[in-house]
C-alpha cells in the first residue's frame, strides 16, 4: 500500500468515528469488480457514518462503490477508479413495521431472504424474485431496480418503494417520498434513485409497500415442440382473465439450468407457470390454463412442490451454473416488447448456434424481459460480436440489452448498457449535481457515468 | 429562483402575438381579455391572467412556442383540461398558456404489447373507451376522467378510486416525449420496460409541468377482469366504517377500490344523482373486488363478513352492471353534488396511514366545531387519501379565512400521523409554502437543484411546487369570485 493510501485510510477511519474499515487483502479481493479490487472496505453502522464516509471520499477525490453481498457487483462497466467498497452490511434493521398499513421501513443491508422470513409471520411478503435471490440485499435490489418473473403481476421495486433516505456526497441525508402508499408532494426523487446503481448517492433507508402473501401455490409446466406453439399459448394467456404469480418460457438450456426433472428433446420449449391464491382460485386457473394449452397443442404437466421450489430458485437467481466443462458464463438481460420474446429466442438460438456457443434462456411472459445465459468455451474471440449482434436485434425492436455478468477472464467486455438516447445529456447533468467529483462508482454506469 | 419572471411587457405583446399567430394561425391564439378569462382558473379558486393562450397541433409547434418564449423571456404554463385542484395550470405571473386541446390524438394502440401512445390532450376516459371493445382499459381513473387529460394526469401523477390495486399514473407510464425550456426535445423511457439510465420518466411524472412540456406519452394498457363485485356497506357510525377499512387489508384482501363517503356528503350526492344511497346512514364504504370469478366472489364474501364484524348495518351487492354504474356515478359526481349545496368548497388531499383513519375522522369533525364549518368527507379510504371538502362562501372573507385555518390544521395533522400533504392533486401554487412541513431544507434544496437542471430560469410554470418564501407555511386559497372545484366552469 502506498503512503498516500495509508494517510487517507486513517482519515476515513477517523471520519467514520472509528467504525470498521479494513484493508485486509482477501476481504478487498472478495469485493473486486471488473478486475479491480478496492483498497479498503468500510462497514458504517449508521446512516450518518455513511454520509460522513461519502463526503470524505468526495472531498479527497476517492472512488466509492456501495455494496452488500456483491450479487449486483458484476453489473456495470469496470470502474475508472475504485478505492473504497462501502458495505452496508451493518445497516440491516427493520423500522416502523406496520403490518395493518402494509408498510415498513428497512435498512439496505437486510437480505431479501431474511426480510421475507420476517414478513411471513403476518402472511405478508414483498413480491420480488430478483437475480441473487434470498442473498440479494434490499439496498442492492432497489439500487438496481432488480426484478424477476413476479414483475408481470406485481411490478418492480420502482412500484413498491414509497420513499428513501439517501446519504449524499455532500455528507447530508435527504429524504425522498414518504411512508404512505400515495404521495405526490414535490418531485419524485425516489424514482431517480431506484435503478441508479449507486451512482447518485447511497440508500440508507427504504420505505416499502407490502403485500398479502398468496395462501397457496401450484406450478405447472407446459411443453411445446416449437416456438410458434408457445407464442400462441402466451398470447391466449395474456388475453385471458388468468393472473398467475409468474410465467416463464425456457428453452432446453434453461430447462437444464432449472434442473427440470425430465428431458424432452433438444429443440423443445417449456413454459412454467406458478398460480397463487385460494385453492379454488388455483384449481380454476389450472383448469383454464390446461384448456388453453391443449387448444394450441401444448402438453401440461404438474410440477410437485418439492421440485417447483428449487426449480423457481434456479430460474430466478441466475447463479452461475455448476462449472463442469470449464465453460464460462455471460448473463444478458434483454428487455423486449411483450410480443417479441419468441422471435428474439429464435434469433438468439440461430446466432449462438452459428457461433457454437451453448445458451440457456428464460423469457418472462407478460413483461418481455428475457435472461440469456451464454456458456462459451475458450477462445472467446467471437463472443464480443455475438453479444453486439444480439443487442442490435433487441435495440432494433425498441428494447435494451444489459450485460449482467461478463467474466473478467474473458477480457474486456461489451459495454454493459448499450446505446443511450437523446435524454443522456440530462442524465449527465443530474449525475454532476449529485456527485460533482465522481466519487460514486465512476465509469460503471450508462455512457460512462 | 432569484429572478421572478413576469408576464409579457406591453411593448412586447403585439410582436409576440403576431409571431404566435404566424406560427399557429389566428384561430389558435387567444389574447383578448374576454377570451383569456376562461383560462384564468383551474379547479382551485386562485387565479392568474395569462397574456396569451395558444393551441399547438404538434411537437414542432410546441418547440417553436417554447423557443419564442425563451427568446422573449416569457413564462410558459402548460394546460390540459384545467380540472387540476392545486392551481397547477394557472398562469401565476402571466405569460403564455399552452393548451393541449388540439393535440388530442391516440397515435398508436398495440394490444399484443399492451401499449398505447398518445398525445397529451387525449381525455383520460377516451383512451379506455378506445380499447374497451377489445377487453382492455387504462387503469388510473381520476374521478374527473371524463374531462381531464392524460398530459394533466402525467403532470400531477393522478390517482383515482381504482389505483388502490393498480397503482397511480407513474405505474402506468413507460415513456415520454418532452420539450425542455431550452426548446430541445428529449425522449425518456420507451415502450419496453427497464431502459438503462436514470428514470427520467419517473421524475417527469408528477413534476406538475415545471420540468418540461410533455408532448407524447406511452402508457400501459390493462386487461379487464373477468368479474367485478361492487359492494356498498352502510354504517351507523363513521368510526365503524373507518375501522372496517383497516380490517379489510388486515384480512389479506386488496380490493380494487375502497371509497368512503360520510352521511352529509352521501345525502347531497343522493339528492343530485339518485344512486340509491341510504339517506339516514352515517357513512358508507363503496368497495370493489375483481379478478377471475372465484377470486372476486371469495373476496366479496370475506368483505361482507368483515363489514358485519365491524357493525355494518347492511351490505348490498350490485346485481347488474347498471346498478354498479349507478353506485359509481354517485361517487364520481360527488364534488359536483356538493357544489349544489354550497356556494364554494375547498377540497383537501392529505394522506395518512389507513390505520389512523378513525382518529383522523374525529379530528376533522373537531375542526367543524372549532371553526364553525361544514366539512364533507368523500375519499379514497383504502389508500388513506382523504378529501375533506370544506364548505364556505368565497364572498365572505371571514369564512374564507376560517377555511384556510381549518385546512391548515388538517394537513398538519396528516403529516404528524406520518402522512403527506397531497396524495394526488399536487402541490401547485396552493400548497407550495407548506412543503417545509414535510421536507427538510436539505430535501428541498435537492429539489431546487433538480429543477434548475431542467428549468434553470424558472420560466416554465413559475411559482409552483417549491416554496417561494413569500408566504410562510400557508395554504393559498383566495377568496375570489366563483368557487373552487367548480368543474362546470
Ligand atoms: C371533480 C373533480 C374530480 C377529481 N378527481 C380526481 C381524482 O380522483 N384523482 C386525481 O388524482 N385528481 C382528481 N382531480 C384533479 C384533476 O382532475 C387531476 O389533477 C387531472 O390530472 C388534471 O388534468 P387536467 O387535464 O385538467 O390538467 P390541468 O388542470 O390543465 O393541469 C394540471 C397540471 O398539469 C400540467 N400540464 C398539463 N398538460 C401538460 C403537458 N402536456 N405537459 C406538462 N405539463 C402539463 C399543468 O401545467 C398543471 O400543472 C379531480 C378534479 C375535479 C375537478
Amino acid at each position: 500500500m502506498t503512503n498516500a493510501a495509508e494517510v487517507w485510510l486513517a482519515g476515513l477511519a477517523s471520519t467514520m468515528g472509528g467504525q470498521q474499515v479494513t484493508a485486509e487483502p482477501s476481504t478487498c479481493a472478495a469485493l473486486a469488480t471488473g478486475g479491480i479490487a478496492p483498497h479498503c472496505v468500510a462497514y458504517p453502522t449508521t446512516p450518518e457514518s455513511v454520509a460522513a464516509a461519502l463526503r470524505f471520499a468526495s472531498e479527497s477525490g476517492l472512488a466509492v462503490i456501495p455494496c452488500r453481498n456483491a450479487t449486483k457487483l458484476p453489473i456495470g462497466n469496470p470502474p475508472r477508479r475504485y478505492d473504497i467498497a462501502l458495505s452496508v452490511k451493518e445497516l440491516n434493521q427493520v423500522w416502523r413495521y406496520e403490518p395493518n398499513d402494509l408498510t415498513v421501513s428497512v435498512e439496505p443491508g437486510m437480505k431479501l431472504g431474511d426480510f421475507q422470513h420476517f414478513l411471513a409471520r403476518h402472511q405478508l411478503w414483498i413480491p420480488l424474485d430478483p437475480p441473487g435471490g434470498d442473498r440479494a440485499s434490499l439496498g442492492g435490489i432497489v439500487a438496481a431496480n432488480a426484478s424477476g418473473p413476479y414483475r408481470a403481476r406485481y411490478g418492480a421495486p420502482r412500484d413498491m418503494v414509497l420513499g428513501l433516505s439517501i446519504a449524499t456526497t455532500e455528507g447530508k441525508i435527504i429524504k425522498t417520498g414518504g411512508r404512505v402508499v400515495k404521495n405526490v408532494a414535490g418531485y419524485d426523487l425516489t424514482k431517480l434513485f431506484v435503478g441508479s446503481f449507486g451512482t447518485l448517492g447511497v440508500i440508507v433507508d427504504i420505505n416499502l409497500k407490502l403485500f398479502p402473501a398468496p395462501a397457496c401455490r401450484s406450478t405447472w409446466a407446459f411443453h411445446a415442440a416449437a416456438l410458434n406453439g408457445t407464442q400462441m399459448f402466451r398470447r391466449k394467456l395474456l388475453r385471458s382473465p388468468l393472473n398467475p404469480l409468474r410465467a416463464v418460457l425456457m428453452d432446453e438450456g434453461g430447462r437444464r439450468l432449472a434442473g427440470a426433472p425430465w428431458s424432452q428433446g433438444s429443440d423443445t420449449f417449456d413454459i412454467w407457470i406458478e398460480f397463487g391464491g385460494s385453492e379454488r382460485v388455483i384449481r380454476r386457473s389450472i383448469a383454464a390454463a390446461i384448456e388453453l394449452a391443449r387448444s394450441v397443442g401444448l402438453e401440461p404437466r404438474e410440477i410437485a412442490d418439492d421440485e417447483a421450489r428449487p426449480g423457481w430458485q434456479r430460474i430466478t437467481e441466475c447463479n452461475p451454473p455448476p462449472n463442469a466443462s470449464g465453460s464460462h458464463e455471460v448473463l444478458l438481460k434483454a428487455a423486449l416488447p411483450i410480443d417479441g420474446v419468441e422471435e428474439f429466442l429464435a434469433h438468439a438460438r440461430s446466432e449462438t448456434g452459428r457461433a457454437r456457443v451453448p445458451l440457456a434462456c428464460f423469457a418472462q411472459l407478460g413483461t418481455g424481459i428475457v435472461r440469456v445465459f451464454l456458456l462459451p468455451e475458450p477462445p472467446f474471440e467471437n463472443l464480443f460480436t455475438l453479444v453486439e449482434r444480439l443487442r442490435g436485434a433487441v435495440v432494433g425492436k425498441g428494447g435494451s440489452l444489459v450485460v449482467e455478468r461478463w467474466p473478467i477472464e474473458m477480457g474486456p467486455g461489451v459495454d454493459s448498457w448499450g446505446p443511450m438516447g437523446d435524454d443522456f445529456r440530462v442524465m449527465r447533468e443530474l449525475k454532476n449535481v449529485w456527485d460533482p467529483h465522481g466519487a460514486l462508482s465512476p465509469g460503471r454506469y450508462v455512457g460512462g457515468l | 429562483m432569484s429572478v421572478e419572471p413576469g408576464g409579457i411587457l406591453p411593448s412586447q405583446k403585439a410582436r409576440v402575438v403576431d409571431s404566435l399567430q404566424r406560427l399557429l394561425g389566428r384561430d389558435h391564439v387567444l389574447y383578448q381579455p374576454e377570451d383569456l378569462m376562461l383560462y384564468e382558473y383551474d379547479g382551485l379558486s386562485t387565479h392568474g391572467t395569462p397574456d396569451a393562450v395558444v393551441f399547438p397541433l404538434s411537437t414542432e409547434d410546441v418547440v417553436e412556442i417554447v423557443r419564442l418564449a425563451a427568446r422573449e423571456r416569457i413564462p410558459i404554463v402548460a394546460r390540459g383540461a384545467g380540472t387540476g385542484l392545486s392551481g397547477g395550470a394557472v398562469a401565476a405571473v402571466g405569460g403564455i398558456v399552452v393548451g393541449f386541446s388540439r393535440m388530442n390524438k391516440i397515435l398508436a394502440i398495440d394490444l399484443e404489447n399492451q401499449r398505447a401512445r398518445v398525445q397529451p390532450g387525449v381525455v383520460n376516459a377516451d383512451l379506455s373507451l378506445a380499447v374497451a371493445a377489445e377487453g382492455y382499459y387504462y387503469a388510473p381513473d381520476p374521478s374527473s376522467q371524463k374531462a381531464c387529460t392524460l398530459g394533466g394526469n402525467v403532470a400531477e401523477n393522478s390517482g383515482g378510486p381504482h389505483t388502490l390495486a393498480y397503482g397511480v399514473t407513474t405505474n402506468h407510464v413507460l415513456g415520454l416525449e418532452v420539450v425542455l425550456p431550452d426548446a430541445s426535445v428529449v425522449h425518456t423511457g420507451g415502450s419496453c420496460w427497464d431502459r438503462p439510465g436514470y428514470d427520467l420518466t419517473g421524475l417527469m411524472v408528477g413534476s406538475e409541468g415545471t420540468l418540461g412540456i410533455v408532448t407524447e406519452i406511452t402508457v400501459r394498457l390493462c386487461r379487464k377482469p373477468e368479474m367485478v363485485q361492487t359492494l356498498l356497506a352502510v354504517f351507523d357510525s363513521v368510526a365503524d366504517a373507518t375501522r372496517t377499512v383497516a380490517a379489510i387489508t388486515a384480512r389479506g384482501i386488496t380490493p380494487s377500490a375502497l371509497e368512503m363517503m360520510d352521511g352529509f356528503t352521501l345525502r347531497a350526492v343522493e339528492e343530485a344523482t339518485h344512486a340509491g344511497y341510504p339517506m339516514d346512514s352515517a357513512a358508507v364504504l363503496l368497495i370493489e373486488v375483481e379478478g377471475i370469478e372465484e377470486a372476486a366472489t371469495e373476496d366479496a364474501a370475506q368483505i361482507e363478513a368483515v363489514c358485519g364484524e365491524n357493525l355494518a348495518r347492511e351490505v348490498r351487492r350490485a346485481r347488474t352492471s347498471a346498478e354498479r354504474e349507478l353506485l359509481w356515478r354517485g361517487r364520481k359526481n360527488a364534488f359536483g353534488a356538493l357544489g349544489r349545496i354550497s356556494p364554494s368548497y375547498y377540497v383537501q388531499d392529505g394522506v395518512i396511514p389507513r390505520t389512523r383513519l378513525p382518529e383522523m375522522m374525529e379530528f376533522i369533525a373537531s375542526m367543524e366545531s372549532k371553526y364553525g364549518l361544514r366539512i364533507g368527507n368523500i375519499f379514497h379510504a383504502g389508500d388513506g387519501n382523504l378529501h375533506p371538502l370544506l364548505m364556505y362562501d368565497s364572498r365572505n372573507p371571514e369564512q374564507s379565512r376560517r377555511v384556510v385555518q381549518a385546512a391548515g390544521e388538517i394537513i398538519t395533522r396528516c403529516v404528524e400521523l406520518g402522512g403527506s400533504i397531497t396524495g394526488e392533486h399536487g402541490v401547485g401554487l396552493e400548497k407550495n409554502e407548506l412543503m417545509p412541513v414535510l421536507f427538510s431544507e436539505n430535501d428541498l434544496a435537492m429539489m431546487r437543484t433538480i429543477k434548475s437542471v431542467f428549468n434553470p430560469d424558472g420560466m416554465l410554470n413559475p411559482g409552483k411546487v417549491l416554496p417561494t418564501g413569500k408566504m410562510c407555511g400557508e395554504l393559498r386559497v383566495s377568496a375570489g369570485a366563483g368557487g373552487p372545484g367548480d368543474e362546470r366552469r
